[in-house]
This record gives structure tokens, sequence and C-alpha cells, in this order.
């Protein structure tokens, strides 16, 4: 039996990460467990996530309807029938007594214009204006649907469960499962920017699936990148090389060891790793244009426009998948229950140019069609007003993106009511846009499943036909 | 067969294998000829046998195998299209099978396979086993031991020696000694043994004992038992507790000393169920029930119960109960009413915080514990597992799963005692909530005390007096009125301080510019509200040339109010300041600039309401401001600073109440002092101390006659009339001591009326004392405020969890000996018996060891479910022993087990995380072996043994988590990944290098290379090894003093080291 069968059967869903080694190690591109099986139109994703909720009517699906009826209630206008009970039954309520998720019924008119771009003609809010100049290469889907009514709902967005479900593997996870390393010297799932409800990917997979979290430092960008005391590279570099030879001698004295195999190399791509991780989040050889088009010049871009630099040199280095989270607090930035007007134009400028610099950069460097990027929030937020200013959660309906990756450019998909309640066609849950990003770097989200533990029909999803080319 | 293979392997296979590993290995003969077949039951598996298999049979229909479809008549061999099977499935409506709720329909390619294996004449094997009814599933058996020769060896040996021998495989020797000893230190205690402990060359038995009765097993095998029961720390949002409890630790340490007191495993878990119901006056038994309070979550009660219930079965019994939350169990005997029976157990139950001695705030420390609360709390089925739909026709009595229950013992209510439903009854609480009290009395006295003193002193200064003189002003006197043209020192007005005081020309000059040691003390008391008036001219002087009017001025002169002119040029100023503790403030609301001028005259009017100063010069108003307090008492002075001066005329009085002032603008800063109270008030204050004191008293005396009711009756009516007493007392204490604040006087006066009307209305007999909150109850839900709940608790409990507790260790409960015991299994020889840890169910095939199992788990539990006992037989095994490699190991033996299923050689493992970062510590002697307590923020620079960490969502050590530590949220199996970042975190992580350098130095004289080798790894380097390492070392020597680094030759010891931590067989148990 070979090594790689050997520790996939006698660990038995446990202990995966031989698994995943072995994976990198051979550099296989199919992935390990002959995943892949229909053709990769996509090597690479950048999931872009915005944490707290975007509100959809004011960003990828105005509603001017809203304008028309503000200060109406709900039930007096002709809408009054997205509040039928039944309608609401599948979203669930998580918190007893919390303020969140509740019917806020006074429309409240939309905080900022919109208008159509580019030769689709599709509408964008004010707020993006250079996604807007992007839209011929993006998909809009503006009919996401989730079922839960707080910011567990981040959660659910990543793994297609519940916060109250037990935790299982997050889509990054996944990936880097099912496909092998395309670069030896990198880690293959890298994450970036602020995370709170959960903090782990791998979960049943283990914890070798969880992203590996890097900072944009180019000094110290990694956990462990370099020692933490007083050893010179020279000495560095003695030291692992008679950790290496002395555990090729204990091959002699262990034959069947697996984990001896495998430690070995697991040391030499951690040599490696050290090594290259830090150059990658080095700027030094990009362009002044180039940082421009990211947004380096102004201070509210840069920090979001650096990531998205990196995210684009990990690409171009073989990185399967860059999870990258915008908006810090515990609940996200984009949380805007009031003041929803100056939170959302605040937060909207700082993704807007590096997001949009991304996409044409790509697109130049001719990566895009190979890189998948997905924009997405947990929820959008209520057609009514709450407080004064704001607008609360909405898990009926909100609006995600994708482009690149052989998706559809200057298309949107699905849509909802005037006044962006429910989607009125083409309903999409959460793992709808997993099962369409896996489609497109070749995998069946069916073969994604490891002993012991069952997956839920719904925790597949199905690719949405409607935007791949 | 391994759960994992099932999933690669044909279910044909799986079937026929069961008890016959070799064969199965190979392919099995006849599996062309069924292929179909085993294609067709796997989809019937997936698909089917939830309704139609052993465990339902819905319609009495089976569909496991041919023999069992022929029976229900759902195929006709040779004929698909006659086939109920195949009418159903095709069945596009009602009648469709599987039912829409119950999968999605069959694909066309799968009916196609049906219809083709149908029509093919339904071929299959002869002889197919059938499955037996969930009754008879091997682990709802009660284990048995097997009967074994008096002098055998040790049962395990014996046991694995029989399956051995009947298949051919032949054992590896022995591992090699040092090797051995490190395994079992690091087994047992967590540890690696030294040079010494490796050469250890006693009995291995006594070596043995010595470990499991060191203190350092108790905290070895807590952290495995952590790991299966949950232990996590609180976490939530910022500050908000929302899941677990703070002080959990405590339930840590109680599982640390059980293990270390060999406590009965079936004590243990009556403790953690139960320690309320069997212990409920034992604090340290109640710690126990952290493994219940953990599951605490604010937001949602079924969440809470959800988990409560999913992981006590999972963990104690092995079955996976939560499958049934929402349905019936799919494979297991376990009904959708089992689930919610099981959550009425529950149901009752809450969490709280008790007061642990010497310490009254829970923020600082607790005793995190459950008790019944809402005994009358009933529990209805949720349909489909849906809280907001439950099934209110049906009460949910309390129970365990239908089909164990029938050893269950009746539940019967417990009663408690005082202690545990009245915290407040408890001695040392008593004693805790009455030092506050009793510091108050003894304040109130000193202060009585020191008030009395200044009035003495003030009485005395009175006496100084001449008869018939108009009598000293008190503070309040409205008539008080003073006025001096300075024609002739008035001696009875002023007292003349220092020299150079001159009266001449109807004025009193000053002659000298001193800097207002010199002053003019005005001998009567003035009142706290007064008016003054001055005209006086600045005459010459040196720097700052002021003249200061001071009020309030203590006998020290370290506190002090003042209003100054300064002809300092540039910026002569009016000016408000004051003197706290001998230093001045002079704040700018209070500063005018004003042309202050020599030789010119100045009327300075100066009128004081409490806090609020106006000044006016020359009648104009040109101050407002308030002073931070006011300390009554202190005399009022005029003097020069760096200022010759002559002062014309002056006037005071008591400010009139009509004498509207102007207000300042300067926001009130807080009272910089506490004011010295007046005797009237230090008594009131005094007296509601003692009041207070006397109601707690009598309140605790009535918790503590809690039990006894005549004696309760008595103390009870005794604590409330004290307690409306001290009511009254605090209000009259308020009323004078906040005097001058409206508001809080009328609160006072309203407190007063309210102690009054009890007493009067209502008669002392029928009024009630407040029992004192002195436990913090876990908030039920958000919307909850803390004092909404009663400060007493019920006074029984529903002994629901104790009866499940008996249940669960009843010696006819065939799964709970089970699964522990194959925990421990697991955690000795890296695989458990049954590879499923927390599913026992259906599911869970008879394990390759199954007399092995059973026999431990019968031994475990005749001989008091002692954990040292079970460990002590595994590790003096000879199978315990065995070399781990499979190098000169029999080919054949190789061959025909690879995966070493029958324990022919020792398993490699890998350190836990814990053990990796506490050996680097251990080994450098720098391990602090302090144990239990709070626990720790996880860090580089912490020295205890890891299981102290914080282990929580928000707080995980990073170097831990690298190398797989626990997951909190479950975790009956660490998973033990290899990858590059543990590589990383083991040479460049701090803790590592660290260590390197302290075990370096631990190694003194020539031969450096082969003691350390030892040390790190167990052994003594092989000559190619010492070879590698020598020149390494030689290496690392020229590479420090290449690079102008002290001391290379210690600096290349150190590298060797760390290198040999980096070692695959550091951080492997060989």
């Amino acid at each position: 039996m070979d090594i790689n069968r050997r520790l996939f059967l006698g660990r038995s869903g446990l202990g995966f990460g031989s698994l995943a080694l072995s994976a990198m190690l051979q550099g296989a591109e199919r992935g390990v467990n002959g995943l892949a099986q229909v053709a990769p139109k996509a090597k690479s994703v950048i999931w872009l996530f915005m944490r707290g909720g975007v509100s959809h009517m004011e960003s990828f699906d105005p509603k001017p309807a809203l304008n028309e009826l503000a200060g109406k209630s709900i039930g007096e206008t002709r809408f009054h029938y997205v509040q039928d009970p039944e309608r609401l039954r599948k979203v669930r309520v998580v918190v007893v007594n919390d303020a969140n998720g509740q019917q806020r019924n006074k429309l409240y008119p939309l905080q900022v214009g919109s208008r159509k771009y580019g030769a689709s003609g599709i509408e964008v809010s004010d707020w993006f204006p250079h996604i807007g100049g992007c839209i011929d290469d993006i998909a809009v889907i503006r009919s996401m649907w989730t079922t839960d009514d707080n910011h567990g709902a981040q959660v659910q967005f990543h793994s297609g469960r519940h916060m109250l479900d037990p935790r299982v593997p997050t889509i990054g996870a996944w990936v880097n499962w099912g496909l092998g390393t395309l670069n030896e010297n990198l880690p293959q799932f890298i994450g970036m920017g602020p995370r709170f409800f959960d903090r782990s990917d791998g979960h049943y997979l283990g914890p070798a699936y969880d992203e590996v979290k890097l900072k944009i430092a180019p000094g110290n960008p990694l956990d462990y990148a370099k020692p933490q005391g007083d050893i010179t590279a020279e000495e560095q570099r003695l030291g692992f090389g008679l950790v290496n030879r002395l555990n090729r001698l204990s091959l002699d004295r262990y034959p069947d060891d697996a984990e001896l195999d495998a430690r070995i190399k697991s040391y030499e791509l951690a040599y490696r790793m050290q090594t290259s991780v830090p150059g990658v989040v080095n700027f030094d050889k990009e362009t002044e244009a180039t940082k421009k088009l990211y947004g380096f010049n102004q201070n509210e871009t840069r920090p979001f426009g650096q990531q998205l630099l990196a995210a684009r040199r990990f690409v171009e280095r073989g990185v399967r998948f860059i999870q990258i989270m915008h908006g810090g607090g515990a609940a996200g930035a984009w949380d805007q229950h009031s003041n929803l007007k100056s939170g959302h134009a605040k937060l909207a400028m700082q993704v807007d140019r590096p997001i949009a610099g991304l996409l044409k950069d790509l697109k130049s460097r001719g990566l895009l069609d190979e890189t998948l990027v997905v924009f997405a929030t947990e929820f959008g937020r209520t057609p009514g007003s709450q407080g004064a200013n704001g607008r609360d959660h909405h898990p009926y309906a909100f609006s995600a993106w994708m482009a690149g990756g052989g998706l559809k450019g200057g298309v949107t998909h699905g849509a909802t009511d005037d006044i962006g309640f429910h989607p009125t066609e083409d309903p999409h849950y959460v793992t709808d846009v997993h099962a369409t990003l896996l489609r497109q770097l070749g995998l069946d989200p069916h073969a994604m499943e490891v002993p012991g533990h069952k997956r839920l029909e719904k925790d597949f999803g199905h690719p949405i036909q409607e935007i791949i080319s | 067969m391994s759960a994992s293979r099932s999933f690669l392997v044909p279910a044909v296979v799986v079937i026929t294998a069961a008890c016959s590993l070799v064969q199965g290995e190979k392919e099995a003969p006849s599996a062309e000829l069924h292929e179909d077949y085993g294609k067709v039951k796997e989809l019937l598996a997936a698909k089917c046998h939830s309704c139609h298999g052993a465990l339902k049979q819905k319609a009495k229909l089976r569909l496991e195998t041919r023999d069992l479809m022929l029976k229900g008549e759902v195929i006709v061999p040779g004929q698909a299209a006659k086939s109920l099977l195949i009418e159903r499935v095709e069945d596009m409506g009602e009648d469709r099978m599987p039912p829409p709720e119950e999968g999605a329909a069959l694909k066309s390619g799968e009916i196609a396979l049906l219809r083709r294996w149908i029509d093919g004449g339904a071929k299959a094997p002869a002889g197919e086993p059938v499955r037996q009814g969930p009754g008879e599933h091997w682990a709802f058996q009660v284990p048995r031991r097997t009967d074994l020769p008096d002098d055998a060896d040790n049962p395990i040996d014996v046991l694995l020696e029989i399956r051995r021998a009947t298949l051919g495989l032949k054992a590896q020797p022995l591992a090699q000694r040092t090797i051995l000893i490190r395994r079992l230190y690091l087994d047992l205690i967590g540890l690696p043994p030294t040079r010494e402990q490796l050469n250890d060359g006693r009995p291995w038995e006594s070596i043995v004992d010595e470990l499991l009765a060191s203190p350092r097993h108790g905290e070895r095998w807590a952290r495995h038992w952590m790991d299966v029961w949950r232990y996590s720390d609180w976490y939530g949002l910022d500050k908000q507790l929302r899941n677990s409890q703070k002080h959990i630790w405590r339930w840590r340490d109680w599982i640390v000393e059980s293990l270390n007191d060999d406590k009965g495993f079936d004590h243990m878990i009556h403790e953690m169920l139960a320690a309320d119901e069997l212990a409920p006056d034992d604090p340290d038994t109640l710690r126990a029930t952290g493994f219940l309070a953990r599951n605490y979550y604010l937001f949602n009660r079924t969440t809470w119960l959800d988990a409560t219930i999913e992981h006590t079965a999972k963990a104690f019994i092995g079955l996976t109960l939560n499958c049934a939350k929402c349905h019936d169990h799919k494979y297991d005997p376990i009904t959708h009413e089992d689930y919610y029976r099981f959550r009425a157990i529950f149901e009752p139950h809450q969490v709280r915080l008790d007061p642990v001695p010497g310490e009254t705030d829970f923020e600082k420390d607790g005793l995190p514990r459950v008790f019944d609360d809402h005994l009358g709390a009933s529990t209805h089925l949720h349909i489909r597992g849906d809280p907001k739909n439950p099934d209110k026709s049906r009460l949910m009595e309390p129970g365990v799963p239908g089909i164990l229950a029938s050893f269950a013992p009746p539940v019967e209510p417990v009663k408690l005692p005082a202690y545990a439903y009245a915290p407040a009854s408890r001695d040392y609480v008593q004693k805790d909530y009455l030092v506050p009290v009793r510091t108050e009395v003894e304040t109130a006295k000193k202060k009585l005390a020191e008030a009395r003193k200044n009035a003495t002193a003030a009485l005395r200064e009175e006496a100084k007096l001449k008869p018939g003189e108009k009598t000293k002003s008190g503070p309040t006197q409205p008539d008080f009125s003073v006025q001096d043209d300075f024609g002739k020192h008035n001696p009875e007005l002023w007292e003349v301080v220092g020299k150079g005081w001159v009266f001449k020309d109807g004025a009193v000059h000053q002659t000298t510019a001193t800097r207002d040691t010199e002053r003019l003390l005005l001998r009567p008391e003035v009142p706290r509200n007064f008016e003054m008036t001055c005209r006086y001219m600045h005459t010459g002087g040196a720097t700052y040339r002021s003249v200061t009017f001071r009020f309030d001025v203590s006998p020290d002169r370290n506190y002090a109010n003042y209003v100054y002119t300064s002809a300092h040029a540039p910026g002569s100023k009016l000016h408000v300041a004051y003197t706290r503790g001998g230093k001045s403030t002079y704040p700018s609301e209070g500063l005018v600039a004003q042309p202050i001028e020599i030789g010119k005259p100045y009327t300075l009017r100066l009128a004081v309401r409490d806090r609020l100063v106006n000044v006016w010069l020359n009648d104009k108003i040109q101050i407002a401001y308030t002073l931070p307090d006011r300390k009554p008492g202190g005399g009022l002075e005029l003097s020069g600073f760096d200022a010759t001066v002559a002062f014309d005329d002056f006037s005071i009085r008591a400010l009139p109440g009509e004498v509207e002032l102007t207000k300042s603008k300067n926001k009130e800063p807080p009272p910089a002092l506490e004011p010295v109270e007046s005797v009237e008030v230090s008594e009131a204050r005094l007296a509601a101390a003692e009041a207070r004191l006397a109601s707690l008293e009598a309140v605790f005396a009535a918790e503590q006659a809690r039990g006894d009711p005549g004696a309760y009756k008595q103390a009870s009516k005794r604590a409330a009339r004290l307690e409306t007493e001290a009511l009254k007392a605090a209000g009259e204490y308020e009323s004078k001591a906040f005097a001058t604040d409206a508001g809080k006087v009328k609160a006072a006066r309203a407190k007063i009326a309210k102690a009054e009307k009890k007493l009067a209305d209502t008669g002392v007999d029928r009024i009630t004392y407040t029992p004192p909150r002195v436990s913090r109850k876990a908030l039920e839900t958000p919307a909850h405020k803390e004092g909404q709940y009663p400060a007493i608790y019920p006074e029984t409990s529903t002994g629901r969890r104790l009866a499940l507790a008996r249940w669960m260790t009843s010696s006819s409960n065939p799964l709970t000996a089970r699964v522990v015991v194959n925990h421990v299994w697991l955690r000795h020889f890296g695989e458990p018996l049954v590879e499923t840890v927390d599913d026992f169910g259906l599911r869970a095939k008879p394990p390759t060891q199954q007399l092995l199992l059973d026999h431990l788990a019968a031994d475990f539990m005749e001989n008091g479910w002692s954990f040292r006992r079970l460990h002590r037989l595994i590790v003096t095994s000879g199978a315990y022993r065995l070399s781990s490699t499979s190098a000169d190991a029999d080919a054949e033996t190789r061959a025909a087990d690879p995966d070493n299923r029958f324990y022919w050689r020792m398993n490699v493992r890998r350190m836990d995380a814990q053990v990796v970062r506490d050996s680097l510590l251990h080994l450098a002697g720098a391990l602090d072996f302090t144990p239990g307590g709070p626990s720790l923020d996880p860090g580089d620079a912490v020295r205890r043994r890891s299981l102290y960490f914080k282990h929580s969502r928000d707080q995980q050590d990073k170097f831990l988590k690298t190398f797989n530590d626990a997951d909190h949220l479950q975790c009956y199996r660490r998973s033990e990944s290899i990858a590059p970042q543990q590589a990383l975190a083991l040479s460049n992580g701090k803790v590592p290098i660290e260590m390197a350098e302290k075990i370096a130095g631990q190694v003194e004289g020539e031969d450096f290379v082969g003691p350390m080798f030892e040390l790190l790894l167990g052994r003594k380097p092989d000559a190619d090894e010492r070879r590698e390492c020598e020149t390494t070392l030689a290496d690392f020597e020229a590479a420090a003093t290449e690079a102008k680094k002290p001391n290379p030759a210690q600096r290349a010891r150190r590298g060797l080291v760390h290198a040999l931590l980096n070692h695959n067989d550091f951080v492997s148990i060989r």
C-alpha cells in the first residue's frame, strides 16, 4: 500500500494533515482524491467578505421604489404580502429577545443614488463607482438568501451551516482539501483581515486545512516566519540540514513510519515557506502605477489595497484560496443599524477602488480568466428603517457578485421585488456560490465528503449555471 | 474492518470479512458475479435502510438482503417491471420512495441499476447473514470478562495472543528499556524522564506505581478528560459572558484532584452530573458540575440543552442522541421521544456562581455549579426539532433511551439543606459579608471621635472669648456680622501673626513684603455662607505684589480657598484659587485680567454660598466660580504676598438667603476631599452603621435558622424589624449628610417614611426581611436582570440527574465502562479498540478485540471503576512494551497486518500539543509545578503546565494550536496532523529557542552529543547519528565564530539541542 493510502485508511477521518501535506508535495493539480472531475476553468479564488451586512439596495440591487414609498409602512403598500408569516418562515431566530431580525416596517428611502454602468447597463449605487466601472466583467447575483438572522451568518456564508449547527469545514478548506498545490513553497489557503465568529476552517478535516493567517508586514507576515531569538541564517541552515539528515537516518530504524516521511517533507516545505512568503508581501518591485491602481496613494484605501495586491501576487504564484475579510469589530463594520449613510459611504470608499484595481490588474495580466473573485456579505439590510437612520439585518434577500474564472461578465442573475424584500426569481442559498466556485475549479461538491461526516444536501449547493460562460 | 475502509471497499466484502481479516484483504471470489448486487446494496443502504432495515422495519419491510426483499414481496426476479420496488422509486407522486421529507428521489442511473439487477434474476450469494435486531447489538450487551486461569499472564496479552496465534502473527520483541521508560513517562505524567530516570534499574512495576502516584499524573490525564468533556473557559462578546462560566477552572482542578485520588469513575460521573443532589453542602464536590455549567449559553435555552444532551450522551455512553432531535434516529434505536425525555432530565437545571470563602466579588472568584431551579418546568417534544413548534398535547417525562431503560432507577426528589438553597446561611459567607459592615462601624466611630475633637477645639476657641461678648457664630448663624475700620487693633477680632503689621492713619499696614506667613486671622468663626467686603490698597512690594483673602483655612494651612489681586506687571489680575494638601491650584476659570495699580484703592467684595464664589471689584462683578469643595471650620485671613498693603475697612456677615449670586460657568469639579463631618452627622452615620450591622447579623441568624421552623419564625421576625430600623437609620444619616442636596434629602426622607410606615402599619409580625443575594445566577436570557431572580433557591432538587448518573454507572449498563475503557486504550496505544469513540450505536461494528474490550470493561466495573488499576493493567502488559518498529519484523506478519490491528507491535504516536510544550520546559528545568488555580493567559512567558492555560474560542495558545490542540467545541479524539507550521513553530518559536539554550547548559563534560541525544530522544545515538551531530556541532561553532558571536562553543551546543528538539523522534512517542 502506498503511503498516502495508508495514511488515509489508518486515520479514518482524523489527522488528514498528513494527507494534505502529501498532496501539497505531489503538486497534484487535479486533487489528491481524484476529485477534479470536470475540466477546471479557474485555478484560484480571491474571496472578499464584507463583515456586518452590506445593504443590497444601496449597493448592487438599487430600489428606487423605496424613495417613492419612503415613510410608508410596508403593510399599507402593495408589498404588504412580503410579511406573510409563511414567507418569513425559513429564517431561524437565533437569539431570543434580541433586537435584531425584527420586522422593520417603515420604508426608508435610498441613502445614495445609483446609475447604469458599462455596456451591460447594470445599475450600481454611487458608493461603488469604480466597481461599477468594471461591471462588464462581473456577474451580480441579486437573489441570495440565508437563514441566520444574526452575524453568525458569517459562519454560514463560509460553511453553509448555521452558527448553531455543528461546525463544518469552510469553502476555503474544501478547496484546499480537494485541490493539489501549484507551488511547493507557499501555503495554499491564505487569510487576511479581521475574523470573529469562527476562527478555524478545517474543523473535521483538521487544522492543516485552516487558513494560514497573514499580515501585511514584509518583516514578519506569518506566525513563526522567523526565529524569535538570536539565530543567524547560517545557523538555521545548519540546523535544518542536521534535522533532515538525522530524520533520514531514522527511516532505516522505522521503515513503515509514514509520519516520519511526512515530517521530513514538512521541514523541507517549512524552510522554503519562511523564505518565500515575506517576498510575496513585499511590494518593492511593483510599479507606482500598479500601487495607485490599488489605492496605495490614499490612507482610506491603502490597507485593503495592500491586501488585494498581496492576493494578486499570491495568485500569480499559484496559491489556491485567498480569503480576505473587511470590516473590523465583533459584528463587522458594515453593520449599520444607525448612520447607514455615513457608515456605508466610508466603508464603500475603503474597498471600491482597491477591488476595481484588483479586477483591472488581474485582467491586464491575463489572470482574470483563471482567477475567480467573489464579493460577499452575510446578509442584506432591511428596506424598512431601524431607528432614525439605520437598517436592520435582512437574511431574506441580498446580493453577492462573482467575477472572472470563466464566469460571464456584465450579467445580473436573480431578482428581488421592488423593495428588495424577497427574491422574485432564482433564489440562491449561500452554498450555491460555493458550488459555482467548485464547479469552476473542476471539483464536484458531492465528492467532498469524508467518512464519518455525512453532509446534508443543502451543504453541497447547486452551481448557478446561468452565470457560467 | 475499520470504518474508513468500508467507504472504499464494496459493502459485500465488509459484511463477510467482519471476522476474517486475512481473507478480507483479498478480493472476494464471487465479486464479479455480484458486482451489481454490491452496488444495489450500497444504494438501498443509503436510501432505504433507515426505514426498511433492522431498526424500523416500516410496513414490516426490510431491504437489507435479497431474501428479505423476496419475503417482503417487493421484487420479482427477472421482472423489474412487475417489482413493487421499482414502481415505488419511479413514482413521481405521493407514493414516491423515499418520501420527499426523507430524502431525494433516486437518480435515473440508480433506478437503471436496480432494474438491471432484478431483470438479471436478482442474483445474490447464498447464505447471506441477516443483521440482528437492535436489541442484540453487541454494544448493548453487558460486557463479560473472559475466564482465564488463575496463573495466567496479563489478560491483555492472553487475549491479544489468542487472536495473533490464530492468524499466525508474530509479535515484535520488547522495546529497548530507555525508549520504554520515556514512553511510560510521557503517557503517565506527560513529561519526559531525566537521564537518571531513563536509566532507572528498578523493576518496571515500581516505576509504574511511582508515576501513577505522582501528582503530575492527574494533570496529564486531566487534560485528556478535558478534551472529552469539552473543557472551555468562558467566552462571549467583549465582556459579555455568553458561553461556559467564569472560574470554570475549579472544575478542572476537581478533575485533576479526582484522578490523583483515584476516585472511581462511577463516582466521578455521579458528581459531574449531580453533585448538587449528592453532596449539596460540599463545595469541593460541587466543582464537578462544571461539566454541565460549561454548556451554559446565554441566548438560547434549546441550544444550551442540545449541547448538554449531545455531549453528555457522547462522552459517557457513546450514543449520538443528538441525531434524534428532529426525528427518530436513522440508525440507532433512539426515538424522537427519547430525545425529549432525555431533555426533561435537564429541563429544571440552571447555573449559578456560589461565593467562595474570602471573596464576595464574583468577577474575581466564585464557584460555578448547577442546581435545579424550575422544578415544574415542562418539556414538550419539538415537532421536527423546531422549538417554535412544541407538541403541547404531551408532556415528556424524564427518562433514558427506551431500549436501555429496563435498569433505570426511579427518580426521587432530593431534599436540600439550607446551605444549598440559602447560601447566605453559610458561616463563611456571613463572615465575609459582615467584614465591610463591621469596618464601617469602626470607621464611623473614628469619624465621630474626630468630629467631637474638632467641636471641642472650636468650643475651646470660643471659651477664649470674654464673657458677655457676642458668642461665637455657628456655621449657620444668620445674624453673624463683623465690621472693623482698623482704627486700632481689636484683638478680639484679629489675631496678628508675624511681624511688620502697623495700625496707623485708620488702616492696618503690612510694611514688609513677605510671602504670606504674616497675616491677620479673623477670630470669630465665619458662617459657611458669607459676604465680605474690604477696601485696601497695594502699596508696593517685589515680584507678585498680591493681596490675598483666604477663607476655610485649616489650622495647618494645607487647606484653603482664596481670592487675590496681583499687581504683577504685566499680567495683573483678580483670581480665585485654592490650596489642597498644601498645594495650590490656580484654575483658569477663576481668573480675570484686571489692571491693579500700586497706590490705588480697591474695594473687593466676596460672596460665598456653598461652593459658589462671586467676586466684585469696585462693585463690578468679575468672577463667578465654583470651588471643588468646602471644608467647614476653617479661618479667614488677610495677607500680602510679595507685597506691602494697607487694609482700610473690613466687613463680613452671613450671606442673606435673598442675595442672588451669579452662577459659575466652570463645570463643578468633583469634591477633592471628603468633608469633615459634623458631630451630628457623624453620630447619625455611626447609628446607621450599627443598625446595619445589627440588621445583617439578625438576617444571617434567620438564614441560619432555616430548617427549624420555630426558630426561623422568631429569627425572621427579629431580622425584619432590625432591617427596617436599619433602613430608617440609613435614611436619617443620609438626610443629614447630604443636607445641601435637595434630591438626596428627599430620597432619604422617603426611606425614613417607608421604614416608619412598615413598622407602624403592618406591625413587626408581618413584615418580612430581604434574604441577601450572595450567589449569582447566570442569566437565563439576555433580557433578564440578575436582580429579578430570587436570592433563595428551591428547597428540593428533582433528582433526575442523579437517577441518570446512577443509570449510567449501573452494572447493567453495557455502554459506560466500554466507552471509557476505549478512551483510555486510545490514549495508551494511539488507536482505540472501537474506532468511533463517541458512537457505540448500531453502526459501530464489533471491535476486532471485542473480548479484550469487554474483559477490561467488566474488570473496570468490578474493581471500583478505578482508572489507576486500568492504567496499571495496560502499562504492565507486554503489548504496551513492544517495540514500535517493524524493522526486522516477521515478513508475513508485516504483510498480513500492516496496520497493526492485532497489536503485534506498538504504535508510534505524536505528543499532544501540551506534552510538546511541557516537555520543552521540563527538560530545561524551567517548568513551574504550581498546581491548580485560575486559568492563565496564554503566551510564551508562562512557565506553568499547559493545561492551566485559558482554553476557549477566544483564547488558545498559539504554539499549542499549531500542534492540534483540542477543539473547545468537541474533541473526543485529537487530530494529529503534520504541517509545515509545526516545523516553523518548533524551529522559530520563542519557547523552543529559549529552552534549547537552557537545556544545552545542563550537560557538561567532554561528550556532549551522547548524553544530550539520550536525554532528548530517549536512546543513545548510533555511529552515523553521532558523526552527523559531531560534524554539525563543529559547523555551528565555526559559524558562530565567523559571525563573531560570544562563546561560540556554548552557542554551538544550543544549536545542536535546538536541532534535536526538531528531530521527529522528539515529538514522537516511540
